[in-house]
C-alpha cells in the first residue's frame, strides 16, 4: 500500500476535481430518479390497470421503498465510519435504537407526567399527555443526541485498533437494546416502557416547520394535515429529504479537510499521524457524524412504523447494515445506497415474492425467506472472491486494491527467482 | 409465467361473479347494491407463518378453511374468500414490526378487504390497530383469536386503550380473554386452594410475560398473599440458583413465573426445586406461556407444577361436546391430527365474529364494523359456536363474555386438567 502513495498525491488534484464534476452528476440522477419513483408511484400506477396495479403492490409497493430509505440513510451513516475513517463497526444497531427512542419520547404522549402535553409546531392532536414536537425538530435532536453517544461510546475505545475496537462496539450495540428493553423501571421511572415499547406515535406534519393549522382570528386555516399510515407518498418524500441530506453531507465531508483525514487514516494511520493528523479527533468526527445519519435512520424508521419496540434492535441489524456497505463498495456513497436499496428489497420483498411466484411456478413448497441468511452468506463469500472492492467501489479503492495484488505477485515471482 | 395465473384467476373471479349474479337474479332480490346480493367480499388473517409459531398458525388456517368450507363460503348473502398475510420474517423467526406495518397498509389497499382475524402477537396488534382505525372507508375491522394484552381493549397502562384508536371509534374485538384475568385466576387459586401465604413473582421481560405477572401481583393482596418482589429472569443466564437462593431467604412460600418456557424456563425449574426443593412443599405456577412443551411435562423436577390456559384446551373442547367437538373431529378427519394450538378454534370462532357481522351489513367496512360495535353487538349461539358456548361480544369495548381459565397439574409426564376456575373480579 505505501507504495501508491507517492502517485496518489501526486494525481490527487486532478483526481478531485474529476471527484467533484462526478458528484454533481450524480446529485442530478439522485434527484431525477427520487422524483421518477415520486412520479411512477403518484401519476403513472393509477393509470396502469388492474393487472399492473396488482404486480407493482406485490412486488415493489412503495412501503417498502419507504422501509428501503430507512436502509439507505443507516448505511450511509456507517459508511462513514466504516468506508470513509476505516472503523469496523459492528454495534451500529445501537445509533438506530437511540433515534428511534427519541422520536418515542418526543413525538407521542409516553411521557404521561406532563399531563397537559408539553406542543410545539406539532400537528398532533392538542391536550394529550406527552411531549409532542415537530418531526423535523425530532430528527436533529436525535441526530445530536447519537452524535453525543457517538463520542461518549468513541473516546475511550478509540486507542483500540481493527478487531479490539469491532469488539467494543459489537459490546455497545449489544447493551444499549437491553438497557431499552430493561428501561421500564428505572429508580421507579418508566424510561423506555420495556418489551410493550411506544406506540402509537403522533402523526406528522409534513411541512417542515409549523404547525398543520395557522390561526389567525377566530378562523383557521389547516395548511397541511397530519401525515396518517395511508400517506406513504408524502413519507416518501420526506424520506427521500433525509436522505439526500445524509448523503449530501457525506459527500461534501468527504472531499473536505476532515474527510481527507479519514482516508488518510485508512489508509495508513501512522503515516497519517505523521503527517499531521489529528487521529483521536478525526476518528471521534467519524463516529460523531456517522451516529447522527443513524439517528435520522431511527427517527425516520420509527415515523414509517409509527412505533419502536426493543426487540427489534438486535445485532443482526449491525451486520445486514455492513453487508451492504461491503456489498455496494465500502467508501463510495452511491454503491453503498445501491447496496442497500438491493438488499432491503431483497430482504423484506424481493425474496418473499420470488419464493411464492417459484412455488406457484414449480408447485413446490420451498419457504424461500428461511433461506435468507444462507443468500446473504453466498453472496458475501462470492463477492470475496471475485469482487474484493464491493459492485460499485471508489476509485481509490480499486487502485489500492489492484496495486496490493500486482505487488503480492511481484513477491511471489521474486521468491521463486 | 406469472400471468398466466393471473388471468386463470381472473377467469375464476369473474366466472364466480357471473355465478354470483346468476343465483341473485334468480332469487329475484334486484336491490341494487343495498342489500349485497351476493356480493363477494375477502376477509384474512394475519398471523405469523414463519419461527416458532408457525405451526400454532398453520392449524389456525387449516380449521379456518376447514370451517369456510362446511359452511359453503357464505355469510348471508355474501359469498367470502379467505386471504392469508403473513406478519413474519424469517430473518426475525417471529413477528416482525415493519411486516405488521406493511400487512396493515395493505388490508386497507385491498379494496375487496372487509376483516382482518389476527394478530397472534399482541406486539403486533399494537401496530395494526391505529392503522386499521384510520381506514379513511373505515374502520376496518379486527377480530383476535389470541391476543391477551389487556390494554388493547380496557384501561391497563396509561394511555391504554384510547391511543390505539385514533379516530376514537373501536374497531377492535377478540374471542379471549386477557392476561389479566389468568393472573387474576392464578391467585385466586394460590390463596384459596393451596393458602399460600408470601408469594415470589417472576417474569420474563416481554411483552406478555410482564403484563401476566405484575396481574398476579395486581390481585395477589386481594386475596390475602404478599409479594415479595416482582422481578425479570435473564434467559440467557446459565443457572439461577443465586437468584433463588435470595427468594429462600426471603421466605416465599410460592413462586409464580410469568412468561414463556421458551426463555430458558427448564433451567429456572430446575433451580428452583434444587433451590427451594419440591412443587408439593413450595408450589410453583405458571401461565399458558408454560403449556404445551412435552419437555416441560417429562422434566423430573417439572411435576406437580401448576398451570393455567386462558380457554378451553382442545381436550376439554371435545370433552364439552357439541359443535366444537363436531368441528375437531372434522379436522381431525382431514388432518390426522388435532390442532397443534388450542388457539385454532379460537380463530375459528374469531372468523364467525366476523361473518356474523358480514352478513348483517351492506358489505362495506365500516358497516361491518358498526354491526360489531353498536347496538346489542354480535352473539354466537352456543349450538353452532366454535367453542361450544355462546360467544357475546361486548359493543362497547370488543372483549368476550367468555372468561374461561383451566387450571391444570403437571402429573405423571403429562398436563392434566384439575378445574376450571371462575373468575371474580
Amino acid at each position: 500500500m505505501a507504495l501508491s502513495t507517492p502517485e496518489a498525491v501526486e494525481t490527487a488534484p486532478a483526481k478531485s476535481d474529476i471527484a467533484a464534476s462526478h458528484t454533481r452528476r450524480w446529485a442530478l440522477w439522485f434527484a431525477a430518479i427520487a422524483v421518477f419513483v415520486w412520479v411512477f408511484y403518484t401519476f403513472a400506477l393509477p393509470n396502469l390497470g388492474s393487472s399492473g396495479q396488482t404486480i407493482v403492490r406485490e412486488w415493489m409497493p412503495l412501503g417498502s421503498v419507504n422501509e428501503a430509505l430507512v436502509w439507505v440513510i443507516c448505511a450511509v451513516g456507517l459508511n462513514i465510519v466504516v468506508g470513509y475513517a476505516g472503523l469496523l463497526d459492528l454495534g451500529f444497531v445501537a445509533f438506530w435504537a437511540i433515534g428511534g427512542y427519541t422520536a418515542g419520547w418526543f413525538m407521542s404522549n409516553f411521557f404521561n407526567q406532563i399531563s397537559n402535553g408539553f406542543y410545539f409546531l406539532s400537528a398532533a392532536p392538542p391536550n394529550q399527555p406527552g411531549i409532542h414536537l415537530n418531526v423535523w425538530l425530532v430528527l436533529g435532536l436525535a441526530g445530536l443526541i447519537c452524535a453525543g453517544a457517538g463520542i461518549i461510546i468513541g473516546a475511550p475505545t478509540l486507542r483500540l485498533k481493527s478487531d479490539y475496537l469491532a469488539l467494543v462496539t459489537l459490546g455497545f450495540g449489544e447493551i444499549i437494546p437491553q438497557v431499552f428493553l430493561n428501561g421500564a423501571d428505572i429508580r421507579g421511572f418508566n424510561l423506555t416502557n420495556g418489551a410493550l415499547g411506544i406506540s402509537p406515535l403522533d402523526n406528522v406534519s409534513p411541512l417542515p416547520f409549523g404547525p398543520s393549522t395557522i390561526a389567525i382570528g377566530d378562523a383557521s386555516i389547516a395548511i397541511s394535515k397530519p401525515l396518517g399510515p395511508f400517506d406513504t407518498t408524502a413519507k416518501y418524500v420526506m424520506f427521500v429529504l433525509v436522505a439526500a441530506f445524509a448523503v449530501f453531507v457525506s459527500l461534501r465531508i468527504r472531499e473536505g479537510r476532515l474527510g481527507r483525514a479519514w482516508l488518510a487514516i485508512r489508509e495508513d494511520e501512522l503515516a497519517a499521524s505523521m503527517m499531521g493528523v489529528p487521529l483521536m479527533r478525526s476518528k471521534l468526527a467519524a463516529y460523531a457524524v456517522g451516529a447522527f445519519m443513524g439517528g435520522l435512520g431511527g427517527v425516520v424508521y420509527a415515523v414509517h412504523n409509527n412505533s419502536v419496540f426493543p426487540d427489534r434492535f438486535n445485532f443482526a441489524i449491525s451486520i445486514i447494515l455492513l453487508a451492504m456497505v461491503v456489498l455496494g463498495g465500502m467508501g463510495n456513497v452511491w454503491g453503498v445506497i445501491v447496496g442497500a436499496l438491493v438488499l432491503a428489497w431483497f430482504n423484506s420483498t424481493g425474496l418473499p415474492q420470488f419464493g411464492d411466484s417459484f412455488n406457484q411456478q414449480f408447485g413446490t413448497d420451498i419457504n424461500f425467506p428461511s433461506y435468507n441468511y444462507l443468500f446473504f452468506g453466498s453472496i458475501l463469500v462470492l463477492m470475496m472472491l471475485f469482487r474484493r472492492e464491493g459492485l460499485f467501489p471508489e476509485t481509490r479503492t480499486r487502485q489500492v486494491l489492484q496495486e496490493a495484488e500486482r505487488s503480492d505477485a511481484e513477491e511471489l515471482d521474486g521468491g521463486e527467482v | 409465467m406469472r400471468n398466466a395465473y393471473k388471468i386463470g384467476a381472473l377467469a375464476i373471479a369473474g366466472s364466480l361473479a357471473l355465478a354470483a349474479c346468476g343465483s341473485s337474479g334468480g332469487s329475484g332480490s334486484s336491490a341494487s347494491g343495498g342489500g349485497g346480493g351476493g356480493k363477494t367480499v375477502i376477509i384474512s388473517t394475519d398471523l405469523p407463518l414463519q419461527g416458532s409459531s408457525k405451526d400454532a398458525s398453520d392449524a389456525t388456517n387449516q380449521a379456518i378453511e376447514l370451517y369456510l368450507k362446511q359452511i359453503g363460503y357464505k355469510a348471508g348473502n355474501f359469498t367470502v374468500e379467505l386471504k392469508k398475510y403473513d406478519d413474519s420474517t424469517a430473518a426475525a423467526g417471529k413477528w416482525d414490526q415493519a411486516q405488521c406495518t406493511k400487512n396493515g397498509t395493505d388490508h386497507v389497499a385491498n379494496t375487496n378487504e372487509v376483516a382482518v382475524m389476527g394478530t397472534y402477537n399482541s406486539g403486533c396488534a399494537q401496530i395494526m390497530i391505529p392503522i386499521l382505525n384510520q381506514d379513511p372507508s373505515g374502520p376496518m375491522l379486527m377480530v383476535s383469536q389470541a391476543n391477551t394484552y389487556p390494554g388493547l381493549t380496557k384501561p391497563w397502562a396509561p394511555g391504554d386503550p384510547d391511543k390505539y384508536y385514533p379516530t376514537g371509534k373501536r374497531n377492535y374485538a377478540r374471542v379471549v380473554t386477557t392476561d389479566d384475568n389468568q393472573g387474576r385466576a392464578a391467585a385466586q387459586f394460590m390463596a384459596k386452594d393451596l393458602s399460600v401465604k408470601k408469594c415470589y413473582v417472576l417474569n420474563d421481560n416481554e411483552t406478555y410475560g410482564q403484563g401476566i405477572a405484575s396481574a398476579f401481583a395486581k390481585e395477589a393482596p386481594n386475596v390475602g398473599i404478599t409479594i415479595l418482589g416482582n422481578e425479570p429472569w435473564d434467559a440467557k443466564q446459565p443457572n439461577y440458583t443465586a437468584l433463588f437462593q435470595k427468594i429462600k431467604g426471603l421466605g416465599a412460600d410460592c413462586i409464580y413465573l410469568g412468561g414463556i418456557f421458551d426463555n430458558n424456563g427448564g433451567q429456572l425449574v430446575k433451580d428452583k426445586v434444587a433451590v427451594l426443593g419440591d412443587n408439593s412443599k413450595i408450589p410453583m405456577m405458571g401461565p399458558d406461556g408454560f403449556t404445551g412443551y412435552p419437555e416441560l411435562n417429562k422434566l423430573p423436577e417439572g411435576q406437580g407444577m401448576y398451570l393455567s390456559f386462558p380457554g378451553l384446551t382442545n381436550e376439554d373442547l371435545r370433552k364439552q361436546g357439541g359443535s366444537a367437538a363436531k368441528l375437531l373431529d372434522a379436522y381431525k378427519a382431514q388432518y390426522g391430527s388435532d390442532p397443534a394450538s388450542s388457539y385454532a378454534l379460537y380463530g375459528v370462532a374469531a372468523v364467525q365474529v366476523m361473518l356474523q357481522a358480514i352478513s348483517q351489513s351492506d358489505g362495506t367496512r365500516k358497516s361491518v364494523t358498526d354491526q360489531v360495535f353498536s347496538g346489542a353487538g354480535i352473539t354466537i349461539p352456543a349450538d353452532v359456536s366454535a367453542i361450544g358456548k355462546e360467544i357475546k361480544i361486548d359493543p362497547a369495548t370488543g372483549d368476550v363474555n367468555v372468561i374461561d381459565i383451566t387450571i391444570e397439574q403437571i402429573k405423571g409426564n403429562a398436563e392434566t386438567t384439575l378445574k376450571a376456575w371462575p373468575v371474580t373480579a
